[in-house]
């Protein structure tokens, strides 16, 4: 049937339609009866340009590599040899039939990578120090030999400070990559002769998104002996809060599982900004129903997106969710109750454990302290039959009987033979109690209450202590409650019939942790924060836990980012959302996701041919090495909570260090001030056991710590390799001691070092401040960066599209590849073969100058091992003190001989070794067989032919492609077969069902092959705690909740109570708010919102960039034309308006640390009283002279410092041991203060 | 001298015209544009642009009137020196001060808004320049010649007119050229100036304006062409089938 379709003259026009109907006579077209449209036969001439523009000769998957999370999978075009452009791949895998998919990913951000490739800051040759270069060739022609000449001039004050002064200061030369190679190689033969391995430090953060290329200098590092400074601790992404919480890293939801929540509450997290191909999950969840919460101090690119925004002040985030808390223990635990809620924290937490109350004599009478968890140690009491490790198997009690319980599954059941098959949270029939108010009692007669004394923070002086009631029982003879009893008692929520004093409700701002009592902290009204977290749980209740909170880094980078995550993350635990699907804490703050975790720790520490490697904290590294803690005024008794005993008193945080590296807690490298090489030969000499001679030459005084006297020449760091990395730029805290202690050059520091009667005690103070430590900064990159203009050596590296390497995140669930687009343009090379080339370089000098040498490791006590039960109770003894006896591994670091041989070591590097078969592979206590794996690995990448070589037809790493192979080959989630060995290991220890979460996975074995063709799902592993099981969505702890699987943590449940000396002697036992150090008071800096000559005093932030941050840098032009360009710093117009600053007026920010010039950006999303200056926004472009000092510029952490907080240096005890990455002192930069003011002078550069 | 003026001068700016309109389009075809700057400033544009340009089309009409059209040809038509000269005064006069007034406007809103003088490049200026010179000669012309009877009595009609027509009839007679007055004389040295500099400059854009659009329906469907697509050849193998 056809129809006439009707002319709408009212849309054309009656002059119109007579034009148009004109045309007709004039052209052989023909033109449709509606006069909408003209059909013309040919004239496609016009095309050709647009064709040829989009025409390409081939398309290629790669990714964008060191930091991004979104790790999207991009497709790279290349035409006649030239990589044009990117766009987003579309072959993800399917999140389910019911669900939206992972596509559409990918941000502008990593859009405009491909610039990098030819633009003008790449790095396409080798430089060298031209001042250093012309002191090598001159030496070497005069000495003949490559490692004499760099002795010749290092040893040489005049001529070594000569070239570090030049630092950054231009003067790179190219050089050809055999010199090149040559100077690094000599310099780390040197290095090694004369100071020790352990004087060698490599950097490379973040290996989950390019392992192979993470793998290959961690590798090289290692195999030396030098020392791999740890990231996840000193980017401040490590939530403190995990390790301490779960006993575990991070281990978070993937993006996908946003979409099962129901209630999602960011919280300093900017999803849309920093998470940008993964806020669509957000964006869609909201359409099924999920209530969507913002909390953030200014009004930020995700409150768009927002029910509701309560705009916290900075740093207040911890009053907000305490008084969050209060209400929800409020309502569902004490006038009300869920069944949910308290099955869930009597199986799943700590809340009904047993804590035994200190009695102390104060003058209103008998107090109590929170006290240590009551164990099966003391239940044993004196009857003698003591069970095993029974300090580490706390006492609940069980409600039925009312007598005390030693549940299975805690930390006491994992190691040793009596835990095997009993390490689970099956409790059988016993129904703990969780808390002692109105409990049965054996004799119906001892259950009384008494009152505890909790510190507070927000307040000082007498009012600082709170006394709330507690109900108590008395247990093998001591006092005791419970942790929930504890918690109500913290959040003040009273019950009828306990003493002291609790909150009188919501309104009574003078009782913490009320609503109106945070409003007058955080500035969000008291009612909105009630009726939210009564949604939040209520929402839980209703879900069965599906309510989700997405932390971030705006809450994470604090001082005591670790208390603000504990009262964060009390909300989800309790309200039973952790371990399960669209549920709990979502902390996406730097990557620590490497799924194939097992294959590639091999690979990158040389696991399989010496260990242990040498691992660092990196934060305690710089702290010392840049001398910042020359430079700090306070004791440790600062932090201390008001009823402290005075342990910390007169402690530095340099003596905190240098006792945790006495005591083992955590990794102290260079360890002693002598070789290590040299003290194993000295121990040899005296005919002791190594250990037995370090132990007596430390007791005897003739071997002493460096970290207690870094500033001696032998306890430099000497040389530093960075890959992957920016320090100079990005994430140095202290930019300005960097570059004078460190480095010897020009820097804007503005602090006084600490006087005589505060500088820390335990150390060697020398009056000479040493500057230029470091004899060797040696950068690989592909583009110009802070740290390659301060570098002696700059190595040009291939950029993302021009290798093969492999990427995971922990936002989603699956493993893709790089691929070169083109292969590595002028003499640039692969990460990989860069060190290949180094290590090539270095054997026959190794050979000649080392040969084969024995080392002493000192290694510290580890996490998921026994050496995490060497603290019983978290009492801290000091060996040097006389409190125990100095016990290597028990009291003390480990002290560990392994042989290196100099001269294999690039062989080594090039094939993989046999410590493989012998030793198997561990993650997380579990040792995985791999014979079969390597067997495989040999038909798979070939075998070394080297006859009488050690490396003699071991499975060959020479390629990219082969280390991405045995990566995979060696982990859980890669290959189905030891997924199942792992979960079938594990079991025999839980004597749990787990096997079956991998053998759906046994035959699967995912190749390099597999990843090139499209992203692949990992497979459910014991390397991790959640299950994809089936092809569900990735959230962690749910194999723990559903397998009955411990945490790996004390109790093996998820602790709100923590017990070490140091954390009670902190205050910090339990959630608690703890504000923003406070600079005036430490540091003498002007108090914030305060007006003087010198500018307007406001709170200092470096939150993450919307145009530069993951996929690509700050100097990307696409980036740099569609923001401000150049160095910014965003202001409130209120502030603004207190100086006189107008947009885009350049002004000068000026702390006791340094200096930044920058332009501003006024603008009133910002709060008053604070200031962001984006994060690594470098030195490179558009960074003047500063009017305070005449130098060029600053960057963001010009103005920061390292500020080490003790509670994250505690090791050795349960879950608080240290693991690479795990736990270590967070590199926090967020409670800094600047003052602001506009420039007067014309900008110079 | 005078053969060089009014031949040889003017010849070469045709050629200029001619042969650059053709380099440009070659060399320079996405350039070729009116490089407009509505996108930063629109206020004044509306109203200088449409009166500049509407002005020009009508000194463009009087020119083709003036130049080309012999003056027996309106006598055969009965048009009389006086009503001529009234029309051509009166027509001449409001298209010349439309453009003048237009293109007052336009230069003052190019040099007084920031981003638009930051598009303004170094030929802009130049053809500016050259373009007021030829517009305010030719009004003077028709002002002090016409109106006000300076510098004597003088018909263009018997002389300008045809020389230019003898001149595009390549039979250049200079001697017509020597006894006009000076303002004629440096009327048309300064137009042929700007016909050099032409293709040069963002006049191109008048061989482009898209008067195909009063007439057009909405949507143009061009079928595929025979052709290759782009303008590399097909490679072995990969040939298209079908049409």
């Amino acid at each position: 049937m056809t129809q006439d379709v009707p002319v709408d003259s009212s849309l054309e026009g009656a002059l119109s339609t007579a034009l148009i109907a004109g045309r007709r006579f004039f052209t052989r077209a023909t033109v449709s009866d509606d006069q909408r449209a003209l059909f013309k036969q040919g004239g496609r001439s016009g095309d050709a340009f647009y064709r040829d523009r989009w025409s390409h000769d081939k398309v290629v998957r790669s990714t964008h590599g060191v930091n991004c999370t979104g790790s999207c999978s991009w497709k790279v075009y290349v035409k006649d040899g030239i990589i044009t452009w990117e766009a987003q791949q579309t072959d993800y895998p399917s999140a389910g039939a019911d669900r939206p998919d992972y596509e559409p990913r990918g941000c502008p951000r990593g859009a405009a990578f491909s610039w990098y490739t030819y633009s003008p800051t790449r790095i396409r040759y080798p430089y060298v120090r031209g001042v250093l270069l012309e002191m090598y060739r001159e030496a070497k022609s005069r000495l003949g030999d490559p490692v004499l000449a760099w002795a010749d001039i290092v040893e040489d004050p005049e001529r070594a400070a000569r070239y570090k002064k030049a630092r950054g200061k231009g003067g790179l030369v190219r050089a050809s990559w055999a010199e090149a190679a040559e100077i690094y190689a000599a310099a780390t033969c040197h290095t090694i002769k004369r100071w020790g391995p352990d004087r060698i430090a490599g950097f490379s953060p973040i290996p989950a998104m390019s392992m192979v290329s993470h793998a290959s200098g961690a590798r090289w590092t290692s195999l030396l002996g030098g020392a791999m400074l740890s990231f996840y601790d000193w980017y401040a992404d490590l939530p403190v809060a995990s390790p301490q919480i779960f006993g575990d890293q991070t281990d978070v939801p993937e993006s996908g599982d946003w979409w099962d929540a129901g209630y999602l509450i960011m919280w300093g997290s900017n999803i849309p900004v920093t998470r940008t191909p993964d806020a669509h999950w957000m964006t869609e969840a909201r359409y099924r129903g999920q209530k969507v919460i913002v909390v953030a101090p200014d009004y930020a690119d995700n409150v768009k997106f927002a029910d509701e925004w309560l705009p916290a002040a900075p740093g207040t985030d911890a009053a907000l969710a305490m008084a969050m808390g209060h209400v929800v223990l409020r309502e569902f635990f004490v006038d009300d109750r869920v069944d949910y809620f308290t099955e869930y924290v009597k199986k799943y937490t700590d809340l009904p454990y047993l804590i035994t109350l200190d009695e102390i004599a104060g003058e209103s009478g008998t107090v109590y302290r929170p006290g240590k968890f009551l164990t099966a140690a003391e239940l044993a009491g004196d009857s003698g039959t003591v069970e095993e490790n029974a300090a580490f198997r706390p006492v609940l009690l069980d409600a039925r009987t009312a007598e005390p319980f030693v549940p299975n599954g805690s930390l006491g059941h994992r190691f040793g033979e009596t835990g095997a098959g009993r390490w689970n949270l099956d409790l059988g029939d016993v129904d703990p109690a969780l808390t002692l108010y109105g409990a049965p009692t054996p004799d119906r007669a001892e259950t009384s209450a008494v009152e505890v004394e909790l510190p507070r923070f927000d307040v000082r002086g007498p009012d600082a202590l709170l006394r709330r009631g507690v109900p108590v029982r008395r247990v093998a003879g001591r006092l005791v409650t419970t942790v929930l009893d504890l918690m109500l008692a913290q959040y003040g929520v009273g019950r009828p019939g306990l003493p002291g004093t609790f909150a009188a409700g919501y309104e009574d701002a003078s009782a913490p942790y009320t609503p109106a009592w945070q409003e007058s902290i955080t500035g969000v009204p008291a009612g909105a924060v009630a009726r939210i977290a009564r949604e939040f749980a209520q929402n839980a209740a209703d879900t069965r836990g599906r309510s989700m909170i997405i932390v971030g880094a705006g809450t994470n980078h604090w001082f005591h980012s670790d208390t603000i995550y504990r009262a964060m993350l009390m909300l989800t635990t309790i309200t039973g959302c952790q371990g399960v699907n669209g549920g709990g804490w979502a902390h996406y703050v730097g990557q620590e996701k490497a799924r194939p975790i097992t294959g590639w720790a091999q690979l990158a520490f040389g696991l399989d041919w010496s260990r242990p490697p040498r691992q660092m904290i990196q934060t305690a590294y710089w702290y010392l090495h840049t001398d910042q803690f020359r430079y700090d005024n306070y004791d440790v008794e600062h932090l201390a909570a008001p009823n402290a005993t005075g342990r910390f008193r007169g402690m530095g945080t340099a003596d905190a260090l240098a006792l945790s590296a006495r005591l083992g807690w955590m990794p102290s490298y260079p360890t002693f001030d002598r070789n290590p090489l040299d003290l194993a030969d000295d121990a040899a000499a005296s005919g002791l056991e190594p250990a037995e001679y370090v132990v007596r030459s430390l007791q005897d005084g003739s071997l002493r710590f460096a970290c207690e006297d870094p500033d001696a020449p032998e306890n430099f760091p000497r040389m530093l390799t960075m890959w992957r990395a920016n320090l100079f730029g990005s994430s140095g805290k202290g930019n300005e001691y960097f570059l004078k202690h460190l480095l010897g050059t020009d820097s804007s520091v503005q602090a006084r070092e600490t006087p005589p009667d505060q500088r820390p005690t335990s150390l060697v103070w020398r009056d000479e401040a040493p500057e230029g430590k470091l004899d060797l900064l040696c950068t690989l990159d592909f583009r110009m960066t802070s740290s390659t203009i301060l570098s002696d050596i700059v190595l040009p590296a291939a950029t993302w599209y021009e290798k093969h390497d492999i990427s995971t995140t922990d936002m989603h669930p699956f493993i893709h590849s790089f691929n070169p687009a083109i292969n590595p343009p002028w003499q640039t090379k692969t990460d990989w073969d860069i060190f290949h080339t180094l290590a090539q370089t270095f054997a026959p000098l190794g050979a000649k100058h080392l040969g084969v040498r024995r080392d002493l490791v000192a290694a510290p006590l580890l996490h998921d091992s026994p050496e995490a039960m060497a603290t019983p109770h978290g009492v801290v003894r000091d060996w040097r003190a006389g409190e125990c006896d100095p016990v290597p591994g028990k009291t003390m670091p480990k002290l560990i001989v392994v042989e290196r041989d100099y001269g294999a070591i690039a062989d080594k590097m090039a094939a993989l070794g046999p410590l493989m078969e012998k030793l198997g592979a561990t993650t997380k206590a579990i040792t995985y067989d791999v014979t079969r794996e390597v067997e495989y690995l040999r038909g798979k990448i070939g075998v070394v032919r080297a006859p009488g070589s050690v490396t003699d037809g071991r499975p060959s790493l020479v390629k990219d492609i082969a280390a991405a192979e045995t990566i995979m080959a060696l982990s859980g989630t890669t290959n189905g077969h030891l997924a199942t060995q792992g979960f079938e290991t594990l079991e025999k220890r839980t004597g749990t069902q787990l096997a079956d979460l991998a053998r759906e996975h046994e035959g699967k074995r995912i190749t390099f092959a597999d990843t090139q063709a499209a992203p692949v799902p990992v497979i459910t592993s014991p390397e991790w705690s959640g299950s994809e099981t089936g092809g569900r969505r990735y959230s962690p702890f749910t194999i723990n909740t559903e397998r009955l699987k411990p945490w790996h943590t004390l109790t093996g449940r998820q602790h709100f109570y923590l017990d070490h000396d140091w954390i009670q002697e902190l205050g910090e036992v339990l959630p608690v708010f703890k504000p923003p150090l406070d600079m005036t008071e430490i540091f003498g800096e002007p108090e914030i919102g305060s007006v003087g000559e010198l500018g307007v005093t406001v709170r200092y932030l470096t939150p993450h960039n919307k145009w530069s941050i993951h996929s690509e840098y700050q100097d990307n032009l696409f980036m740099l034309s569609l923001s401000r360009g150049g160095q910014a710093i965003w202001m409130s117009d209120v502030d603004a308006a207190k100086v006189g600053i107008a947009d885009n007026d350049w002004i000068e920010a000026v702390n006791r640390n340094g200096v930044v010039a920058a332009r501003a950006i006024v603008s009133h999303r910002m709060p008053e009283g604070v200031v962001y200056m984006h994060h690594a926004q470098d030195r490179l472009i558009d960074v003047p002279r500063t009017e305070t000092t005449g130098k060029r510029g600053g960057i963001h952490n010009s103005l920061t410092r390292i500020m080490l907080k003790p509670s994250h240096i505690i090791g050795g005890y349960a879950q608080l041991a240290f693991a690479f990455n795990y736990l270590g002192p967070t590199g926090n930069q967020r409670d800094e203060v600047t003052v602001i003011r506009k420039r007067t002078q014309p900008v110079r550069y | 001298m005078s053969l060089f003026l009014w031949v040889i001068f003017p010849y070469l700016c045709l050629a200029v015209f001619v042969v650059g309109h053709a380099w440009r389009y070659r060399y320079d075809a996405f350039g070729w544009t009116t490089r407009s700057s509505q996108l930063y400033e629109d206020r004044l544009l509306r109203l200088g642009s449409p009166l500049f340009h509407f002005g020009m089309l009508g000194v463009v009409g009087g020119h083709v009137i003036g130049l080309l059209i012999p003056r027996s040809w309106t006598d055969a038509v009965g048009i009389d020196e006086h009503r001529y000269h009234l029309g051509a005064v009166i027509g001449g006069l409001i298209a010349g001060v439309m453009a003048l007034v237009g293109l007052a406007i336009l230069v003052y809103r190019r040099r007084t808004v920031g981003p638009v003088f930051s598009a303004t490049t170094a030929m802009d200026k130049v053809m500016y320049l050259v373009l007021t010179v030829v517009i305010t000669l030719g009004m003077w012309n028709t002002i002090a010649g016409s109106t006000l009877n300076l510098g004597g009595e003088y018909d263009y009609r018997e002389g300008v007119s045809v020389w230019y027509r003898s001149f595009l009839a390549f039979q250049p007679d200079a001697s017509l050229m020597t006894q006009a007055p000076i303002g004629f004389k440096l009327h048309a040295l300064a137009a042929f100036a700007l016909f050099a500099l032409w293709p040069f400059t963002r006049l191109v854009h008048v061989f482009s304006a898209p008067v195909g659009y009063l007439t057009r329906p909405y949507i143009v469907y061009r079928s595929r062409d025979v052709r290759p697509l782009g303008t590399s050849a097909a490679r072995r193998g990969w040939e298209r089938v079908g049409s």
